[in-house]
């Protein structure tokens, strides 16, 4: 069978949109007048509409009911910043802040003047541009490799669909999304970026349910009203619970990190290193970490 | 009667109302259709081979459907959310599924301005 004509992926095209043959110049006038009686026709219907208004809008003398308040109108507003503000200049940090919702102990590190990447293998904890990091992809138990798609500065590391959540990195820009086909995928292979898979969370404000339903500490990448933050639980809960939380907390959109005892740490601005999870030197080589270094 | 998608091979063939069609998307020489009841079947044919199949089978109500890039073929009628930024389309009958399919900015803008349009 021969291929559709080509397309290119920033183009859409209506399927089977051949275009009507003209219409004769008759049928074409009698087009006209019917759309000029339409045009009449509405002109009275309207008039008529106005004067009935008109009518009904008058006071009643008579009501006895008290006259009931305007609904006010409806403001949307966006997310409050949870982050401090910091000056742009200022050397980068990680601020950690302690939040209770629903009764579960969460710790949110919001970086400031930071910049996020990948790493795969092991991290050098004396690296001192290192604000953050903590695992980011699972690994499989049979051949030690990375679960799902997986880009590491613009070379691909590992393939396939195994969780819907994703976050891609590409120049800079970081999007935290859940989908089963992205794009970024190959973006992030063409322009250097970084890509991985993940449980998604929580997809635009609404809770994603996942299969396992044991208890742990629980971490995760959010993007709420585009602030990116990581946000960890301090006990054991369900995916459930957290996804809640984090939908409780206002998080537009986050997936999954590795949690239990997975290692890793934040720096202050005061310089003090915050470390959560267990330190262990016989890690799979292809572990991977999501890395927030000084801007 | 409702004209019916019919995608047919040398071993089995797929017989489908074309209101029952979510979307179908591109997985290299194969495709995947995904149905308003949730299942999704796996197309031995390429995407654009997909598309040539609606166009002729269905005429003028393949207009429904809509080819966004290279990896996609939507039903127009499930389109619930488009954001363009962060490059989000949401299909959903707004009871009972809801799908988030990606696309380029650029062709989501140019499906957000055709809803516009249409819409006025």
């Amino acid at each position: 069978m021969k291929d559709e004509k080509e397309i290119r992926d920033d183009e859409i095209r209506i399927i089977g949109n051949d275009t009507p043959p003209p219409q004769p110049p008759v049928r074409r006038l009698w087009g006209w007048i019917a759309f000029g009686l339409a045009t009449v026709v509405l002109v009275i219907v309207l008039v008529l509409a106005i004067w009935n208004v008109r009518e009904v809008a008058q006071p009643d003398a008579e009501t006895y009911f008290e006259p009931q308040p305007a609904p006010a109108a409806t403001e949307v507003r966006a997310p409050q910043q949870l982050g401090q503000a910091v000056d742009s200049l200022a050397d980068g940090f990680t601020e950690v802040r302690d939040t209770t919702i629903n009764d579960i102990p969460l710790r949110i590190y919001i970086p400031h003047n930071a910049e996020m990447t990948l790493h795969v293998g092991r991290l050098d904890k004396r690296d001192t541009t290192i604000v953050y990091a903590a695992q980011a992809a699972d690994i499989r138990r049979d051949n030690r490799k990375i679960v799902g798609a997986f880009v590491l500065r613009g070379e691909p590391l590992a393939w396939g669909l195994s969780k819907k959540g994703y976050c891609a990195v590409i120049d800079g820009r970081i999007t935290v999304g859940v989908a089963a086909n992205s794009p970024l995928f190959e973006e992030a292979t063409e322009r250097g970026g970084y890509f991985f898979r993940q449980y998604a969370l929580v997809d635009n404000g609404r809770l994603v349910e996942n299969e396992p339903k044991n208890k742990s500490i629980r971490r995760s990448l959010c993007d709420r009203g585009g602030e990116i933050m990581m946000i960890e639980t301090l006990s054991a809960e369900s995916f459930h619970d957290f996804a809640q939380a984090l939908v409780d907390l206002g998080a537009d959109h986050a997936i999954y990190l590795v949690g239990s005892t997975s290692y890793g740490w934040a720096v202050d601005g005061e310089g003090a290193q915050h470390e959560f999870g267990v330190e262990n030197s016989h890690l799979p080589r292809y572990t991977s970490y999501i890395v927030w270094r000084r801007k | 009667m409702t004209k019916q998608l019919i995608i047919s091979t040398s071993n089995d063939l797929v017989r489908i109302a074309p209101d029952r069609i979510v979307y179908i998307s591109s997985d290299g020489n194969y495709s995947t259709l995904v149905q308003a009841d949730g299942e999704m079947r796996m197309l031995s044919f390429q995407l654009g081979q997909i598309e040539k199949m609606i166009a002729s089978q269905l005429g003028s109500d393949g207009n429904s459907f809509i080819r966004i890039g290279k990896s996609l073929i939507i039903n127009r009628s499930y389109i619930y959310y488009i954001n363009v930024p962060k490059q989000k389309l949401v299909l959903s009958d707004v009871t009972t599924f809801s799908h988030t399919v990606t696309a380029s900015r650029e062709a989501l803008k140019q499906l957000k301005e055709l809803l516009e349009k249409e819409a006025k």
